[in-house]
């Protein structure tokens, strides 16, 4: 027993002054490696998922593709192949910190406190949560989910804000958007609330859009960044430029419609604000 | 660059409370579905020994069904398929009164129960046959030489590996998380998204977990000591463990 508890402190202690350190920037271990490593999801029409031909695709997956990877081939003047893997809400920070991918290029929001442990790169998308429900259902909006069962993805900022503002809603988290939207269409719960641009992409994928319905005024604030190790400013430029440029040149807005246009996965109509707000993020050369 | 450990999240705010509720939430769903397996696991253990060949044919259809399809499948099967075969009025009944973990406690010891059937086989068939042809010729039934005397046995004999199933069905439970089941790794994770700080909770959650596996599994070592049969078991060495 005294062993095994010497044992115990020890790795306690052990753990308690591991530091991971990591001699080289981003820029350096790309270069190297000749692979550029971003984590994203399947499951988040129409920012990155898996389509029906079975190819991981996407928005935040066409900018990367389009515009952070040429310039970062470009810089490091060799030809970088770019490589997926799946992150989650709650592994996605890990990802980054342990170096098993370089770049988190999904539906993730910019927020003061995440921006303590990682770096996000300029604003690429903005939107807010809603709710997704039964077309008819009494549920209009923040103001009448008192009592009933709503559906979260965990770890989203959502649950958090319900959570806070709405305690007497049976808040349940489910791991993963298609968990949560079964959960919607069995009747586990009465709503399920995500960031508004996820609930229409879930909607136009529904094998009946018509039976649902996107309700209540944003109660929150979405703007998803692309996020990165912190403090490593030579990535993280090459990142925002790539952005820019996409702003600047019109790409982006080009790959807006493919996916967000009245003929793309999921209409949304790009706002006159949001365009502006857009543009205005791009600084001089 | 280096990752910046703040272990003082773990008790500023709501953490410690969420780890605890988290805590009650495993004990809870895995005591209520160690129950359910213990049951499950004797009954359809000893059946397999019968010599009534529908009941052994039906207890191992049990066995291989449930323990042959990952426990992940089995949670999403009866919290996602099996509420719809109820009548509407039930079903909203139970969505309203956690749900999620009846299903989660259902799927944990029902899958339990098929593994630990097989523990329980194993300890009856490792008593020696006259045993119970000795509890017959004194007049017992077959179900009474069962009763008093196979199984009561075969549970002093089967200690050991009925803690191992044991520790692995708390493990388990973590698994209740992908229906929505509030346990200790779901805080832990809760704590991750409000903190940011991955690795802090995680270790909290490791910790938490080793404590209460390391005490379970004291306290088996102090029964399986206590009913130990002579001759039929090494009594473990006291001292060093």
């Amino acid at each position: 027993m005294k062993r095994l508890l010497l044992f115990l402190v020890s790795l306690i202690a052990v753990a308690g002054s591991i530091t991971v350190c990591r001699a080289e920037t981003t820029l350096e271990k790309i270069s190297q490696s000749g692979i550029f490593t971003i984590g994203t999801r399947t499951g988040s029409p129409p920012f990155a998922y898996v389509n029906k031909n079975n190819e991981w695709v996407g928005f935040s997956i066409d900018l990367v593709e389009t515009s952070i990877l040429p310039l970062i081939s470009k810089k490091l003047n060799k030809q970088i192949k770019l490589e997926k893997k799946e992150s989650a809400p709650n592994t996605r920070i890990p990802l980054l910190t342990s170096n098993a991918v370089d770049l988190i290029a999904e539906t993730m929001t910019d927020t003061q406190s995440r921006r303590e442990q990682v770096d996000f790169s300029l604003t690429f998308f903005a939107t807010g949560a809603q709710f997704l429900v039964k077309r008819g259902t009494p549920i209009k909006g923040i103001q009448t989910i008192a009592g009933k069962r709503i559906a979260a993805q965990q770890g989203s900022t959502n649950a958090k804000i319900i959570r806070e503002r709405v305690p007497t809603a049976k808040l349940l988290e489910f791991p993963d958007q298609p968990a949560a939207f079964q959960a919607l269409s069995q009747g586990q719960v009465q709503a399920y609330t995500n960031d508004g641009i996820q609930l229409a992409g879930l909607k136009a994928k529904a094998p009946k859009p018509d039976e649902w319905a996107v309700v209540g005024e944003f109660f929150s604030y979405e703007p998803y960044g692309m996020a990165m190790r912190k403090n490593d400013s030579d990535f993280r430029q090459a990142v925002n430029l790539g952005l820019m440029e996409a702003i600047e040149s019109g790409k982006y807005f080009q790959i807006y419609e493919k996916w967000f246009g009245p003929k793309g996965e999921v209409p949304y109509p790009l706002t006159p604000e949001i365009k502006r707000f857009l543009e205005m993020q791009v600084v001089p050369k | 660059m280096t990752y910046n450990f703040d272990w003082s999240v773990l008790w500023r705010g709501q953490s410690a409370l969420w780890l605890l509720q988290g805590l009650i939430t495993t004990i809870e769903l895995s005591a209520v579905a160690w129950v359910l397996a213990f049951i499950l696991g004797i009954s359809s253990g000893a059946l397999r020994t019968v010599s009534i060949t529908p009941l052994r044919w039906l207890a191992s259809v049990y066995v291989e069904f449930f323990r042959n399809v990952p426990l992940l499948v089995w949670m999403f099967f009866w919290y996602f398929a099996v509420p719809p075969l109820l009548p509407q009025p039930a079903q909203d009944w139970l969505f309203d009164h956690g749900a999620e973990f009846w299903a989660g406690v259902v799927a944990l010891g029902v899958y339990h129960g098929a593994r630990f059937s097989e523990v329980v086989r194993s300890g009856i068939q490792s008593i020696p046959k006259t045993q119970f042809e000795a509890a017959v010729s004194t007049g017992l039934t077959m179900a009474q030489a069962y009763r008093l005397i196979i199984i009561p046995i075969a549970l002093r004999l089967i200690i050991p590996p009925a803690t191992n199933e044991s520790l692995n069905l708390i493990k388990n439970s973590s698994v209740a998380l992908t229906i929505g089941v509030a346990e200790l790794t779901f805080q832990t994770r809760q704590i991750e998204t409000y903190t940011a700080k991955a690795f802090e909770a995680l270790t909290a959650g490791t910790l938490i977990y080793l404590l209460l596996c390391l005490a379970i599994a004291t306290i088996m070592s102090q029964l399986e000591k206590r009913f130990a049969i002579p001759g039929m078991i090494v009594k473990r060495q006291t001292g060093e463990l």
